[in-house]
């Protein structure tokens, strides 16, 4: 009676800085950058968008209706219930394209396409034209919690239709602008640093990444199915370790989960050693019999990075396997069974999220 | 069994007053805030007016208490204005600010600060006091800053869907009360004009340089404004702890996808029609029940002719009376959908309908036109308050006198 | 010497298709009388603000209303015609 609600992933399409988009594969290949600036490795956008669709559409407004596409194709649903998206900066290159434009001709003879282009809800808006869904409609913009409030959003939206399917997904580029942005504010690192190198670092700053992923999400299973979504916390601003700590075993308390239930925790850490410090005490304390797992050196940091997260525990869980170049060494992966995974993830050491993940 | 939802407290910012009180007199007066440009720094000043708020940001982080502290955006400063005026109105203690939430909406956020200092911001070489708006132009800046100001550390968020915004995000905190997971949330929307908005919606040709004549044969387009207003929203098992008396209850919402074009609504009101029918099916209720409704109405000419053919497909013979507010405020964007919801609660509380300003010919393509003149005295229950926005968004709230 | 028709029709089918990225839409059959919106080339609403601006940009001409490019933009041929007409002559 008491058992609390499931929301099933029933398909996912994912385009990111490793070859992603394809699900036969799981991190075979793994793409390394030199550069702290990691950017998507792109499918044939033709096999998936009309020329005349393509034509008006930015770069990422072509992985993001892509990534979605993919996740429809995987989920076998045709029009979905209803189309949820997340940025944290939208459309950064057309609405800098715009605002330049505007600042060199003076406010004089401006055309409108990149004005369009940057507004943040205009993947969401395509997405429901090129699926003809006329349902519900919703973009969340709010920094490092974009993405969870949209899963929050679905979870909801779930709870009055329980059949529905409701297509979720991110996207952030990796915007020169952003970039400039985030060297002043001092989020990136100041010295080169290969991706994969990333967790070695011991300096503040992390590497700027980008990506799209899209998630089907029903309040029953398909054959279709990855993993179920058991529940999602956000946190916002912890003060102290203790009170990080108290917000996941409450959390965990609420579900019912204890900590030898989980068998791996993925964690958002960023390599960044500041805002790491309340992950990394979780490894110390409450964690510390948990195999660990880390993937912001594979798709670099970004408001909704969270969301490729997602993808790597929702592969494991489907595919019962983790791909050794996220394992931190300890403790001792045990891989009989992969049934419940724990994502944790921070952003900017401001914006933090639990998502609580079964097979 | 789910929780009603219930507003206790609501505070406002627009080109017709800084308050609540101001609002209302302004409405009441017929005042509207169109005129030529004078703190937006932009060369459309005189060529494009708008509804400008005649307050420097000195005088907005005056009013809003804000003495050292750095790195507030106009978005930022008449988002809590707004909000403090809420707060006030509802009657929360710093307790019950703690245990909200924010749900907030923008479509520029600090977008009018990094248009002023983009060369310097992306120029790494330069440093200087622009450096507090480094990174102020993600829109749920705005959201957070306001949130550590007043110290509310519950469910943030941030919504974007153009012009209906924060009705979505009123929408979003009715159904987190409604689903339980928390009891308090105050919802709306904040947006400062920006030569990024004034520039963009002029480039799309939608806008008037005379005064907005929404519903009008011959209308031309929208006047920007700008403004911000939110609702505080409590849950029935708050309300009945309390002694003060709910000022309305949120009964019904809807939100639908027109999936027609990217800046244009559907001809025959698909969208406007379905977010308004999903409203009255939430609230139980049917089209008779509905006694007014705050049309999105910017005054372009798709909009008004969408949402006049979703009103009349839904309404059939029995049309309610309807209006625009948007000549007053001109149209705030994200903003519109809270500052509207803020119009309907007094229309509620003090049983007016708002005149349709600028109206004096009928459109050909539909038969109802709007009220001109402000109404005393009618019995108004349920309110409809829509709102469209590009992309296909359209959303329509239904509050109810409780 | 102002341009002849001839020579802006070409000049312009140049602009249109990189202005509006229509390199992998433009059928073969594609010449200057087929219509650019509807049944012809499928162009919109939003195409049409970019055309508004092309001719203010390179041409020197401003419509101040969108309806009034309708007829304006039928074709590359009745644009050509239309600036040959308009155009301030120099």
């Amino acid at each position: 009676m008491d058992e609390r609600q499931h929301y099933y992933i029933n398909g996912i399409g994912i385009i990111s800085p490793q070859k992603t988009f394809e699900h036969d594969q799981f991190l075979q290949e793994i793409c390394a950058y030199e550069s702290n600036v990691l950017t998507c490795i792109i499918p044939s956008f033709k096999t998936y968008i009309s020329p005349g669709q393509l034509r008006r559409l930015s770069r990422m407004h072509r992985i993001g209706l892509t990534a979605a596409t993919m996740c429809l194709r995987d989920a076998n649903v045709q029009v979905p219930d209803g189309i949820i998206t997340a940025s944290g900066y939208g459309f950064l290159e057309e609405t800098e394209k715009f605002l330049t434009e505007m600042l060199e001709r003076n406010e004089k003879q401006l055309t409108p396409t990149y004005f369009i282009q940057g507004t943040y809800n205009a993947l969401a808006g395509l997405i429901a034209l090129s699926t003809k869904c006329l349902g519900y409609n919703n973009t969340y913009v709010s920094k490092g919690f974009a993405f969870e409030n949209a899963l929050h959003d679905v979870m909801l939206q779930l709870s009055e239709n329980s059949t529905s399917n409701f297509l979720v997904g991110s996207s952030d580029e990796a915007a020169k602008v952003l970039y400039a942005i985030g060297m002043r504010a001092q989020y990136y690192k100041v010295e080169n640093i290969p991706n994969l190198k990333l967790f070695d670092s011991q300096t503040t700053g992390t590497i700027q990444g980008e990506g799209s992923a899209f998630f089907m999400v029903s309040g029953a299973p398909s054959a279709t199915t990855w993993c179920a979504i058991k529940d999602l916390q956000m946190v916002y601003t912890p003060q102290h370790e203790g009170e990080f700590n108290l917000a996941l075993t409450s959390f965990l308390e609420v579900n019912k989960i204890k900590l030898s239930e989980i068998d791996v925790w993925v964690s958002g850490a960023s390599g960044n050693i500041e805002h790491d410090h309340l992950l990394h005490h979780l490894e110390k304390t409450v964690l510390q019999q948990t195999p660990q797992i880390r993937f912001k050196h594979l798709c670099g940091e970004y408001c909704t990075a969270v969301s490729f997260g997602l993808w790597i525990g929702a592969s494991i869980l489907k595919k019962q396997s983790i791909p050794d170049i996220l394992k931190v060494s300890t403790p001792e992966f045990s891989l009989e069974k992969i049934e419940t995974v724990l994502i944790v993830n921070q952003y900017l050491n401001r914006n933090y999220s639990f998502v609580l993940l079964k097979k | 069994m789910s929780q009603r939802v219930f507003i206790t407290g609501y505070g406002i910012i627009t080109s017709i007053g800084k308050n609540t009180q101001e609002n209302f007199q302004s409405l009441t007066l017929r005042r509207c805030g169109f005129g030529e440009l004078s703190i937006l720094d932009t060369i459309h000043q005189k060529d494009l007016p708008a509804c400008e708020i005649k307050l420097h940001d000195q005088e907005l982080r005056e009013a809003a208490g804000i003495k050292t502290e750095k790195g507030y955006t106009r978005t930022a400063l008449l988002g809590l204005l707004a909000l403090q005026e809420a707060i006030h109105s509802a009657g929360l203690s710093l307790t019950d600010i703690r245990n909200s939430g924010l749900i907030s909406a923008t479509t520029t956020g600090g977008i009018r600060e990094f248009e002023k200092f983009f060369y310097q911001i992306t120029d790494l070489q330069q440093q200087g006091d622009f450096d507090q708006f480094t990174d102020t132009a993600n829109p749920g800046e705005h959201c957070e800053r306001i949130a550590d100001h007043v110290g509310i550390r519950q469910c943030i968020a941030t919504v974007s869907t153009a012009c209906s915004s924060s009705a979505n995000a009123i929408m979003q905190g009715a159904q987190l009360i409604k689903a339980k997971k928390i009891d308090r949330v105050i919802c709306g929307g904040a947006e400062a004009l920006s030569k990024f908005t004034v520039n963009g919606f002029n480039s799309l040709m939608i806008v008037d340089p005379e005064h907005c004549r929404p519903f009008d044969n011959t209308r031309k387009g929208l006047n920007l404004g700008e403004g911000a207003a939110y609702l505080v929203l409590e849950s029935e098992a708050l309300v009945n702890q309390k002694r003060r008396k709910p000022l309305a209850e949120l009964k019904g919402y809807g939100n639908a996808n027109d999936s027609f074009h990217l800046t244009a609504s559907s001809p025959e009101g698909t969208g406007a029609f379905n977010a308004m029918n999903l409203a009255l099916s939430v609230a139980g209720f049917s089209a008779a029940d509905v006694d007014y409704i705050n049309a999105h109405g910017t005054a372009t000419e798709n909009n008004d002719l969408s949402e006049g053919m979703g009103i009349q497909r839904l309404f059939r013979e029995q049309v309610p009376y309807f209006s625009s507010t948007k000549p007053y405020t001109g149209h705030t964007l994200a903003a519109a959908g809270s500052i509207e919801a803020v119009f309907c609660m007094m229309a509620l509380q003090h049983q007016i309908i708002w005149p349709n300003l600028n109206f004096s010919s009928q459109m050909q393509e539909i038969t109802i036109s709007p009220v001109r003149e402000m109404m005393q005295n009618t019995v108004l229950k349920n309110i409809l308050s829509n709102s469209f926005g590009f992309g296909g968004n359209t959303s329509s709230l239904l509050f109810s006198l409780v | 010497m102002q341009q002849s028709i001839e020579e802006l029709t070409a000049e312009l089918r140049e602009q249109l298709i990189e202005q509006l990225n229509l390199e992998d839409i433009i059928p073969e059959s594609f010449d200057e009388n087929t219509p650019l919106f509807g049944e012809g080339l499928g162009l919109d609403s939003i195409d049409s603000l970019e055309l508004v601006v092309l001719l203010d940009r390179n041409y020197g001409i401003k419509l101040k209303d969108p309806k009034e490019g309708r007829a304006v933009f039928y074709s590359i041929r009745s644009m050509a015609e239309y600036i040959h007409n308009n155009r301030a002559q120099a």
